[in-house]
């Protein structure tokens, strides 16, 4: 099997090969497009399954981490080198990343199907798949960070693919722009780390900056504001993972993002970009934990891991609040994405990478459901978004309302059933036992009641009641009526349904096997985990809190199922005041435009005036001199050179004429040149070792 | 002197000798059968033997070294030799490829042969470790390159500047004998290794400098640097752009290997080579001056020019300036940079040539003002265009970026005189961007100056291969440096 790590590279190579054909052949069939872009990620699906087996088998203390490393070029003493790793983290991220992507390629070609860059879209696919693998196996910071922004590129390209949309391309810049604004603080923070332990590399036989030596030194020294060096470095990466992750205060991105096509938000935008930041923090979890204090804790405490989960704490509250809000299908989902994502933060801060990687797993799962679920329902709709306009599709969509009410489950932490149940549960318990607050705690239970109830909210609009297509007084062409999506779209719907519900028992207090795969620590099966007193309490608040905020929901929409010319959201008819704060999404968005946005723009006018009065000035002068410079080499040239040396010639013409007539007298001019070239070169050389 | 072992002389020297054979079953099999054929069938039936020989060739400097004693007076083998040779052989098998396209003659056979000789004559040089071989070698190499200009003959200017081209070369080879002969008297040996052991690390007599001056210059002709240059514009304008791709690429690389070879083995011990860093006397300040001189003429001169060949011959001109600043750096690290850019500037090089062939097949043309819509009409080649002037500019990532990286740094390693090469580096920093101008100027005509003639067309399969290949090597070179200058430095320290 160790041909599987020396293939590894394969996994990322084989989707940027697509890509690459896929860009320069546009004049291919859709089906053979297709075929080539499900091919190469489904051979890197099968790499990754053979690489995920491999870790399977391996012993723990041994072999579960390899790296392959090869010198990229020399520069001076340092090679500079680059490599990949196979480990748990690595193995289980690929093997999701290329299922759940495969699936996603799949649905959109029904879903793409009438888009004429067709194409196109495959190959900006391929491309993302490409970067993000690279990503996931990358074993040096440096690779990690070009695949890093690479995958934002991919992204930028896909938010932006319907272009002609003006709201599009705004989202595309706003999402790249903001993205790199977190990026800032990774790129610091690489350099930093790495001219702090002096390599790059993550493994390295115990020379990688993850490694004891290079983190024992980083936990130990003291930098700026009295900080352990690590700590410094964590806190700069976590504003990269704040941006990649939409975390707040970078959250603002992500839900215009939801404008790419469906398939995107549910591939880039739900399952796998955003959940890069996280892995990120889970890769470079050792040197978050650097210097912790008390080794005696269960888990770690550091002044970065802190800061990560309030920052996930509060992203998982707001997320949730503005999400009760929101009309838009898809908008709903991205905020429930942001406070997913907070969750996982709150996760890795409090009990380490095993707890956030396994919501990360079951979430891409149902998370990919929800968005595809809502593609099928807004390709049935007739590309209608807005949740107010819809309702009664249960009858007329049953394969998507079914698959999409598991996701819903899941995703409402619904009891015993659902993997979401399962790994919020792991992310509550390990908040629960964190010896530095209660807070996200009461945080998190406070955000799963709120996630349970916007989701039976969107649940009634949707699904249940009449449809209300027709309804709206503004239409004047009616739409047709809904209709179920073609097979190639629900089919990985349904599969997707499996394993956001499957996935969760791989992970259930009872059986820790996820958890003990991802630390490298043998698990047990025993029942009787499940009723010690903490965990029991734990998971019978948190299933009391879903099931109070799917009730509530009940009560406050289902009248909306029965009465269809309901206008006022009952929500809003109770809570006026912050049913507009949340539809306005506490004007964050309002905030930026008016502080950071407006600052850059004056920025950029006085910028602009500088660079127009100023160094447009500068750089005409050196235009004019190199001009004149060269102008005068050619008056030179063709005036003085060439007259003078036409009159020095003309003795020697006319001792050869007979050469002259035939040749042009350029030879005879390129001859003497060179003659006194020598005797010139020579005589500075004499004249330079007589001195 | 011990008696020459003949038969193991040949075996030492089986890829020569393979390709010496070749050429003549090239001529004769094209001469005998080939004759009526079509010329495109004659071209490719020599093609194909050439072909096989040169794989043949690279496969038997594959193979490895056998062990030269009793030959090292005259040879020098394997390590960085061989590097260079395999790299001889695939830049002629590409200009070859390329001029299988081009109506450059009738005369297929012997434009194989003397192609083929002017390949061993420049294997010669890369092996050679005597005066004596290395000027017969040289000549081999010159002989062969004046007839094939000539040989263009639906291009009236062949034959002007062919005479020009062979009248320089002429008096250049002049130059070296006469400077060959002065070291001769000098030290009282041709070979490297025993010229080396006298010089003794005193300043160097007239009678020394003259001669390295007389060498300078019929090298500096060769490698087209400053005051030694002016053929090359000519030449290269003159000549079919295979043939010009021919001298700008693996003729390049051989002559500068022999002189740099020249440079750090045989007058390794001339007092002043900078080691004092006082300047007293020595090479260093002649190959300053010339590289000094080489940067800003070539760049600024190209500036000027409208025929895209004359460009690319002033750029070789700048080129060779460059490439002389890793000369001065002088050990392993300065000789593997210069390896390193030649043989990606010559990938860069034949492939910017093939296209020239393109357009001149098309429009008839060798003017940069040809290249307008050259994107719409051939958006493939118009890409790999753009990698190889890119990459004759030097931008990252690509091969000429990095090639230029090596340069620089090994010279501001070398600790030798370091004010004058750090001021070196600088002006050749400072011309490199004026050289934007002119490479962008091409650019700029490909892809935004609009053009009435946008039809979309094909190339010839053999170009785009040739093209594409050469593109992908750039590309590959620039990201992977280490596959070349790893083991370059490695077989040179």
């Amino acid at each position: 099997m160790d041909q599987i790590l020396q293939l590894l590279w394969l996994v990322p190579v084989l989707p940027l090969i697509a890509s690459v054909i896929l860009v320069s052949r546009p004049g291919w069939s859709r089906r053979r497009a297709h075929s080539v872009a499900i091919g190469a990620l489904g051979f890197s699906g099968i790499i990754s399954l053979l690489a995920f087996m491999k870790t399977l088998g391996a012993d723990p203390a041994t072999t579960a981490r390899e790296v392959v490393t090869v010198t990229w070029f020399q520069m001076g003493v340092a090679p500079l080198q680059i490599g990949w790793v196979l480990d748990p983290l690595t193995a289980v991220m690929l093997t999701m990343v290329t299922f759940v992507g495969t699936l996603i390629f799949i649905f959109s070609t029904g879903y793409m199907a009438s888009d004429e860059r067709y194409r196109l879209f495959f190959a900006y696919l391929s491309l993302f798949a490409a970067a993000m693998l690279g990503m996931i196996i990358s074993n040096s910071l440096l690779l990690l960070f070009i695949c890093w922004e690479l995958v934002g590129v991919a992204s930028y390209l896909l938010i932006g693919f319907w272009a002609h949309k003006p709201s599009a391309a705004a989202a595309a810049k706003k999402a790249f722009i903001t993205t790199r604004i977190g990026d800032i603080g990774f790129f610091i923070g690489m350099l930093w780390l790495a001219s702090s332990s002096g390599s790059l590399l993550f493994f390295d036989n115990g020379s990688g900056c993850l490694e004891e030596n290079a983190l024992g030194l980083l936990g130990s020294q003291v930098t700026i504001l009295g900080l352990a060096l690590s700590t410094a470095i964590s806190l700069l990466i976590l504003w990269g993972a704040m941006g990649k992750s939409g975390q707040f205060p970078l959250h603002v991105w992500l839900p215009d993002a939801m404008e790419g096509p469906t398939p995107v938000s549910a591939l880039i935008h739900a399952a796998t970009m955003v959940a890069a930041g996280v892995f990120l923090m889970a890769r470079l979890y050792p040197l978050m934990a650097a210097g912790a204090t008390g080794t005696d804790d269960a888990f770690p405490v550091t002044g970065a891991l802190i800061a990560t989960t309030f920052v996930g704490s509060i992203t998982a509250l707001l997320g949730a609040l503005i999400a009760v809000a929101q009309t838009d299908i898809k908008r709903i989902l991205a905020y429930s994405t942001v406070s997913q994502l907070g969750y996982m933060m709150m996760g890795l801060g409090t009990g380490g990478p095993a707890v956030a990687m396994f919501h990360l797993i079951t979430h891409a799962f149902f998370k990919a459901l929800l968005f595809l679920g809502a593609g099928s329902v807004i390709h049935g709709c007739h590309d209608v978004q807005d949740i107010r306009r819809m309702g009664g599709l249960k009858g007329a969509m049953p394969v998507t309302f079914a698959t999409y009410a598991i996701g819903m489950l899941a995703l409402a932490g619904f009891p015993l059933l659902f993997a979401g149940f399962w790994s919020k549960d792991a992310i509550l318990h390990s908040t629960h036992t964190w010896s530095v607050s209660h807070l996200p705690y009461w945080i998190g239970l406070i955000g799963a009641f709120l996630t349970a109830f916007y989701m039976t909210r969107q649940m009634f609009y949707v699904f249940f009641g009449g449809n209300r297509l027709n309804e709206s007084e503004a239409e004047s062409h009616p739409v047709p009526p809904p209709h179920e999506s073609p097979a190639v779209m629900t089919w990985p719907l349904i599969i997707l349904a499996a394993g956001a519900v499957l996935l969760g028992f791989i992970g259930t207090p009872a059986f820790p096997w996820f958890q003990g795969y991802i630390d490298r620590a043998p698990s047990t099966l025993s029942l009787s985990a499940l009723f010690e007193s903490g965990t029991l309490s734990v998971m019978i608040l948190s299933s009391l809190v879903g099931l109070g905020g799917i009730g509530l929901a009940y009560l406050f929409y289902r009248p909306i199922a029965f009465r269809p010319n309901q206008q006022v959201d009952p929500l809003q008819r109770r809570l006026p005041r912050f049913f507009d704060l949340a539809t306005h999404r506490f004007w964050i968005d309002e905030l930026y435009d008016k502080t950071i946005v407006a600052a850059v723009g004056a920025l950029a006018l006085v910028s602009d005036l500088i660079d127009r009065k100023i160094v447009h000035r500068i750089v005409e002068c050196v235009r004019r001199a190199v001009q004149g410079i060269a102008w005068v080499t050619r008056f030179t040239d063709e005036h003085l050179v060439n007259g003078a040396f036409d009159r020095s010639c003309d003795g020697f013409r006319w001792g050869a004429r007979q050469g002259a007539r035939l040749q042009s007298g350029q030879t005879q001019r390129y001859l003497k040149i060179v003659g006194s070239s020598l005797v010139g070169l020579v005589l500075v050389l004499i004249w330079i070792s007589r001195s | 002197m011990t008696p020459v072992d003949y038969s193991r002389l040949l075996l030492l020297l089986a890829p020569e000798m393979i390709l010496v054979i070749t050429a003549l079953a090239v001529l004769a099999a094209d001469l005998i059968w080939a004759r009526d054929l079509k010329d495109r069938n004659r071209h490719t039936i020599a093609f194909s033997i050439t072909l096989f020989g040169s794989l043949a060739a690279v496969a038997s400097l594959m193979m490895g070294t056998p062990d030269p004693a009793g030959a090292t007076q005259w040879l020098t083998l394997g390590g960085a030799t061989t590097t260079v040779k395999i790299g001889l052989i695939a830049l002629t098998l590409s200009a070859l490829a390329i001029s299988t396209r081009s109506p450059l003659t009738s005369h297929i056979g012997e434009l194989y042969l003397l192609t083929l000789l002017a390949t061993v004559g420049m294997l010669f040089m890369a092996s050679a470790n005597h005066l004596l071989l290395a000027f017969i070698a040289l000549e081999l190499v010159s002989l062969s390159f004046y007839i094939l200009v000539a040989l263009y003959r639906h291009h009236k200017p062949a034959a002007e500047g062919a005479l020009r081209y062979f009248l320089l070369g002429g008096v250049s080879a002049g130059f070296t004998l006469f400077g060959l002969s002065f070291i001769y008297g000098a030290t009282g040996s041709m070979a490297f290794d025993q010229i080396s052991q006298q010089l003794d690390g005193s300043p160097p007599s007239p009678l020394l400098i003259v001669g390295m001056v007389a060498l300078v210059i019929g090298f500096g002709f060769k490698i087209a640097a400053v005051p030694m240059h002016l053929w090359a514009p000519d030449a290269y304008q003159a000549a079919a752009p295979p043939v010009g791709a021919l001298i700008a690429s693996a003729s390049k690389l051989a002559s500068f290997y022999l002189f740099a070879r020249i440079w750090t083995v045989v007058l390794a011990d001339v007092a002043g080579r900078g080691a004092d860093s006082s300047l007293s006397a020595g090479w260093l300040i002649l190959l300053a001056i010339l590289a000094a001189a080489s940067l800003i003429l070539g760049n600024v001169a190209a500036i000027a020019q409208t025929s895209l060949k004359r460009l690319l011959a002033y750029s070789a001109i700048a080129h060779a300036g460059y490439i002389l600043i890793g000369l001065m750096g002088e050990q392993a690290d300065g000789i593997a940079a210069v390896i390193y850019y030649l043989v990606t500037y010559g990938l860069a090089i034949v492939g910017a040539f093939a296209l020239v062939l393109l357009v001149e097949g098309s429009d008839g043309s060798d003017q940069i003002t040809a290249f307008a819509g050259f994107h719409r009409r051939y958006p493939l080649e118009s890409f790999c265009l753009l990698i190889f002037i890119l990459s004759l500019a030097g931008i990252p990532p690509l091969a000429g970026f990095f090639g230029k990286f090596y340069l620089f740094a090994a010279a501001l390693k070398s600790g030798l005189a370091s004010n004058l090469l750090f001021a070196l580096v600088v002006l050749a920093v400072a011309m490199s961007a004026v050289s934007l101008y002119y490479y962008l100027k091409v650019l700029k005509q490909a892809y935004v100056v609009p053009s009435p003639n946008t039809a979309r067309r094909r190339s010839d399969p053999v170009l785009r291969v040739v093209v594409i290949l050469m593109a992908i090597g750039v590309v590959a070179l620039g990201c992977f440096p280490d596959i070349l200058v790893g083991d370059l430095v490695a077989d040179l320290k």
